[in-house]
């Protein structure tokens, strides 16, 4: 047998894509980006929440999707509402709220600088999620809190990609970050954690992960980490939005606390725009059956549904 | 009162310290850094030491007998290899958080009983005062 040599073929150019990032690479926010370069003080008003800069750099950050630090701190008894409110009504210019209350010996300054950053990065997780509004600036703007631990901008951008990727890795679609939850009934349901258990213990088919992170005290992204796990092991679904109009509508009158329904008023509105906007999650209705059975299928707790349901979007989202 | 910086840099006078960090073990977030880094990359090093923390954590196998829910069900995690020891420290607060303390000790210098007590003294002072 004769074998015959022909040469290899050229290998084809591959383009270098971690070099064409980083040029394209204007932040998460351009605007940001900018007013960090110019050492800008004031506040950041984007769509899903704010920022306050001081010379450039984050100290303080909001957004109606997580608890304020204030939530964090009174849920679980660290501080009273009365000192929270206390420090906050006496702040001034010279001294922030966050000066006052170590001062007051209320809280331990390890404790505060713990507590802020965590909400710092959970609020900024939301504040920096793509919208389709333009963001404003106000100069000169500063919060009642007062100085904790300024976080660079580069540092606040970069952890919120890490934890955009964190989430889609746990379970790729995104509707169940703004969407009502619900649970669902799963053949083989794994251990569940004391945190995982008393978040599933809440889901009853009306609230958002953010309305239970308010509730539990907890931060919203590690509620929405947990909701996505139990997403994936088949616990808990988000509820289509046609099943949710009757019974939200409903629940929402005598009931709902003041804070319950300031909470509803934004969920929706985001819970719609959100996914589109990310684009990282698969779309789901439309393709295929007539709408009757997408509704239908959509609904169902059927346990081998629900199985090949989360087989069609994990293999969507390779 | 000590803040997170204290901390790190009172970590660091461990004898063997080579680095310390505070890490948020749901999200793999370092909250705090001081000295080096395996591989040279605080962030990446907080990441996997997350990793590994929330498993030991939400695992029942490693879990204290009366799991109330609320505090750490573990204390600490210690890994060693040939040339060094990682002391990881489960900080309890009074607040819902999930952080930890990690320490790199060098094996030739770094005392593991010595700086498991001091770590655990560290974690309790930097959210108490």
């Amino acid at each position: 047998m004769t074998v015959v040599d022909t040469t290899p073929p050229p290998r084809l150019p591959v383009r270098d894509r971690t070099a064409a990032a980083e040029r394209a690479w204007g932040g998460l926010s351009p605007m940001l980006t900018r007013l960090a370069a110019e050492r800008a003080s004031g506040v950041l008003v984007r769509e899903l929440g704010t920022l306050y800069l001081s010379e450039g750099r984050v100290v303080h950050a909001e957004s109606p999707l997580a608890p304020g630090l204030d939530t964090l701190l009174t849920a679980h008894g660290t501080l009273t509402a009365e000192a929270w409110r206390d420090a906050v009504s006496r702040a001034d210019e010279r001294s922030g709220a966050a000066h006052l209350l170590l001062a007051g010996g209320h809280l331990a300054e390890g404790a505060l600088q713990l507590c802020h950053l965590g909400a710092l990065y959970d609020a900024a997780y939301f504040a920096l999620a793509p919208s389709s509004a333009p963001g404003r600036f106000r100069y000169g703007v500063t919060h009642r809190l007062g100085p904790v631990l300024p976080v660079p901008v580069a540092a606040l951008e970069r952890e919120t990609l890490r934890r955009r990727d964190l989430l889609r890795r746990i379970w790729p679609d995104p509707r169940a970050d703004s969407a009502p939850l619900a649970r669902t009934r799963t053949t083989a349901a794994p251990k569940l954690t004391a945190r995982q258990q008393a978040l599933l213990e809440r889901i009853d088919g009306t609230r958002t992960a953010a309305e239970l992170a308010r509730e539990l005290g907890r931060q919203a992204f590690h509620t929405l980490a947990d909701v996505r796990r139990l997403a994936s092991a088949g616990l808990v679904a988000p509820r289509p939005p046609e099943a949710t109009t009757g019974p939200v509508a409903t629940d929402d009158g005598p009931a709902a606390t003041d804070e319950g329904r300031a909470a509803t008023d934004d969920g929706p509105t985001t819970a719609d725009e959100r996914p589109a906007a990310e684009g990282t999650g698969p779309a789901v209705s439309g393709a295929g059956p007539p709408p009757g059975i997408t509704e239908r299928i959509a609904c169902t707790t059927d346990p081998h549904i629900t199985l090949l349901k989360r087989l069609r979007d994990a293999l969507e989202a390779l | 009162m000590p803040g997170i910086d204290e901390c790190l840099l009172e970590a660091m006078r461990l004898p063997g310290a080579r680095g310390a960090a505070l890490v948020d073990w749901t999200s793999g977030l370092a909250l705090g850094t001081v000295g080096e880094a395996p591989g040279g990359d605080h962030e990446t090093t907080a990441a996997e030491a997350a990793e590994l923390a929330r498993l030991a954590a939400e695992h029942g196998a490693f879990a204290a007998d009366d799991p109330d829910g609320e505090r750490p069900p573990v204390e600490d995690l210690i890994v060693s290899n040939r040339d060094s020891y990682h002391l990881l420290r489960f900080v309890e607060t009074t607040f819902d958080s999930s952080v930890f303390l990690h320490l790199w000790l060098t094996r030739a210098e770094g005392n593991l009983a010595l700086a498991r007590i001091r770590l655990g003294e560290m974690a309790e002072r930097l959210v108490l005062g």
